[in-house]
């Protein structure tokens, strides 16, 4: 293996150990009531955020889903930031105003997350597009589950885009689940989402989400075929270790061992760390000791970061200047 | 000019002013829009900048919403504001709330022209008045030109503005009215406009009811009331103000409006003036909307449930009266 291959097998270990770290933090957090309001786990899913977003620009886009801790860390948001929002503190990425489902960091392409299931897949399109027609060569990306794939919008913005040519790779993380719905019930195997695009006419491929390594070289392929000014479309086979929310009783409908049985054989952050040690010995530890610092300062300065003014509710409803959040054009 | 050339015009304008303005919408291109707004933009402006969509009325809200994120300015139209149900997600969940939601970090410079309203006899899915459903909405405009050149003007500022705008045009207006477009008026700067003075009832409304109140002030002059009539333009930002005035000056309000009476963003006024405004008012406040049934195709089960001038002019009759 070439040694900057090595780098970037480090990169993508780091980078999922990173999320891993932060959404442990969260769930510790969560448990000890520290944390109020759902929190949506990517546990075991890190490999497809790290991998997509391992082949971007910082110019270029992400948006997300409820499920977008992942994607937010791996387009570069900082931890400080992410666990800061969680925490609703003012130096959250949305200043303590977006929390768990409304990431949002602009500074680095993270456009956000958006609660309703599909609901940014449209966003990264139109975006895309934008950057197109002013002459820019940054895509963007569109992550979304499988769940999103059964609903129109997702259907109707993959023609939009192929229509209207728009540079936008949609990544469908096909983690098994649909909040209760077991994917193979609603599609059939995986890779049935993709056969689906493909049938629309895009470019559609379907990659093993276990593999860290094979989902940033299909991604590579795929976000250079996008900037080149065509949408394409990517099935990331993954799982969900964890209950669809925190809140969740998945219990009822899979069995208990389900997730964590699936994680002991199949834990892609394991295989990606034993990558890393058997390509440049002691280098992982290096990595974990670095994360797992960098993670502690991250939620020490988000349990002792301010809380908004309640008074700041009010503002930022409108971006147009002078237009108050109650509309009154006169004080009365 | 007509309505629907001064809202073809104020696009016109935009497109030929800034590079960032886009026109997305079913059938908006060669065959220019079903009632005609958007004639020969296309060929003007070419397919990159006047886009043809899909019938897919969400994916479409959705990615102009998107592309307002990231520096254009779309004007999309909804072919019937009926429609805009198929978009409601990414107009309320999404561009309504995303400056909000992201501190700031992001607006949506976009217009939503929506065709809407009874009087063509188009049947229960293609008539309704929605504009009440998006003034309750946090982070939307909603404006409501009676006039070409309102029309031309409130559409030309909405492309300017930073928010999402929701442009509710009757399409009973387009072909009525016809007025020279002033260049020296300018934009409206979201307020109301008083458009008959008179001494004893306010009339506050917007779009086509604007002009049926017009209708019942003049019977209502003929049967010796003077009857002021304030036409709001916007349906949010509430211009209180210039009500305020009026009722303080007449002491009767009568709130004549298109969406369902019930819930409708008339009675929001009344409510606030019967608060505000106890003490000015002299009688009580009479509202005259919608009644609450799906609009019938045909005449006259439209005129019987959609306010006329005949309805206004009784029920305003009633309060002058009082």
């Amino acid at each position: 293996m070439e040694p900057t291959a090595l780098d970037e097998l480090a990169e993508l270990y780091r980078s999922m150990l990173l999320i891993r770290s932060v959404e442990l933090a969260i769930e510790k957090s969560h448990r000890a009531g520290k944390i109020a309001g759902s929190f949506h786990s990517s546990l075991g899913q890190e490999s497809c955020a790290a991998g997509v977003c391992a082949n971007l620009r910082r110019s270029d886009v992400v948006t997300s889903t409820h499920r977008g801790h992942g994607h937010a860390l791996a387009k570069g948001v900082s931890a400080e930031a992410v666990l800061a929002e969680l925490f609703k503190k003012t130096h959250g990425t949305s200043g303590g105003r977006g929390a768990s489902m409304h990431l949002h960091d602009r500074s680095v392409g993270f456009f956000g997350e958006t609660a309703i299931v599909a609901g940014g897949v449209p966003w990264a399109a139109g975006a895309a597009w934008a950057f197109k027609r002013q002459g820019r060569d940054d895509i963007a990306v569109s992550f979304g589950g499988d769940g999103a794939f059964a609903n129109g919008v997702f259907t109707e913005t993959l023609r939009l885009a192929r229509f209207w040519s728009a540079p936008c790779l949609f990544v469908c993380e096909n983690n098994g689940w649909a909040h209760s719905m077991p994917v193979e019930r609603l599609f059939g195997p995986p890779g049935s989402i993709a056969a689906q695009v493909a049938a629309m006419g895009l470019r559609a491929e379907v990659v093993d989400g276990k593999d860290v390594r094979a989902v940033s070289e299909i991604s590579k392929e795929l976000v250079e075929y996008t900037r080149s000014g065509r949408p394409a479309f990517l099935e990331c086979v993954v799982y969900r270790v964890r209950a669809h929310s925190i809140n969740d009783a998945d219990y009822r409908y899979r069995p208990k061992t389900d997730g964590t049985d699936w994680l002991s054989a199949n834990d892609p952050l394991a295989a990606a760390r034993r990558l890393v040690e058997q390509h440049h010995p002691g280098r992982a530890a290096g990595i974990d000791e670095e994360v797992a610092g960098l993670v502690a300062l991250a939620l020490q300065s988000a349990e002792a970061g301010q809380s908004p003014h309640p008074r700041t509710a009010f503002e930022t409803v409108y971006a147009t200047k002078g237009l108050e959040w109650n509309g009154h054009l006169e004080v009365r | 000019m007509k309505f629907a050339e001064a809202i073809r015009a104020a696009i016109d304008a935009e497109l030929s002013a800034d590079q960032s303005v886009v026109v997305l919408g079913e059938e908006v291109g060669a065959l220019g829009g079903v009632f005609t707004v958007t004639k020969g933009l296309v060929d003007k402006y070419g397919e990159d900048r006047v886009l043809d969509s899909p019938i897919s009325e969400g994916a479409l809200a959705g990615f102009a919403a998107g592309a307002a994120t990231a520096g254009m300015r779309p004007i999309v139209e909804i072919m019937f504001s009926d429609f805009v149900m198929l978009a409601m997600d990414q107009l309320v969940n999404f561009a309504a709330k995303i400056h909000y939601m992201s501190n700031g970090q992001f607006s949506v410079p976009l217009v939503v022209r929506l065709p809407g309203g009874a009087g063509t006899n188009h049947g229960p899915q293609h008539s309704q008045a929605l504009e009440s459903w998006f003034a309750q909405t946090p982070g939307l405009i909603v404006a409501m030109p009676s006039t070409p050149s309102d029309a031309y003007w409130m559409l030309r500022e909405a492309v300017r503005l930073d928010d999402p705008v929701m442009f509710f045009e009757n399409k009973n207006l387009y072909f009525r009215l016809a007025e020279e477009i002033d260049p020296a008026e300018g934009p409206r700067g979201l307020r109301a406009a008083v458009r008959r003075p008179g001494d004893d009832v306010t009339i506050v409304s917007a779009g086509r009811m604007v002009g049926a109140s017009l209708e019942a002030a003049d019977l209502l002059a003929e049967a010796g009331f003077s009857i002021e009539v304030v036409d709001m333009r916007y349906l949010w930002p509430l211009d209180y103000g210039t009500v305020a005035a009026s009722v303080r000056k007449t002491s009767k309000l009568a709130v004549v409006y298109e969406a369902v009476e019930y819930g409708g963003w008339g009675s929001e006024i009344a409510s606030w003036a019967a608060r505000d405004l106890f003490t000015d008012l002299d009688g009580p406040i009479h509202r005259i909307g919608t009644h609450r049934v799906p609009i019938p195709v045909g005449v006259p089960l439209e005129e019987a449930i959609v306010p006329t001038p005949a309805t206004i002019f009784e029920s305003v009759l009633e309060l002058a009266k009082y």
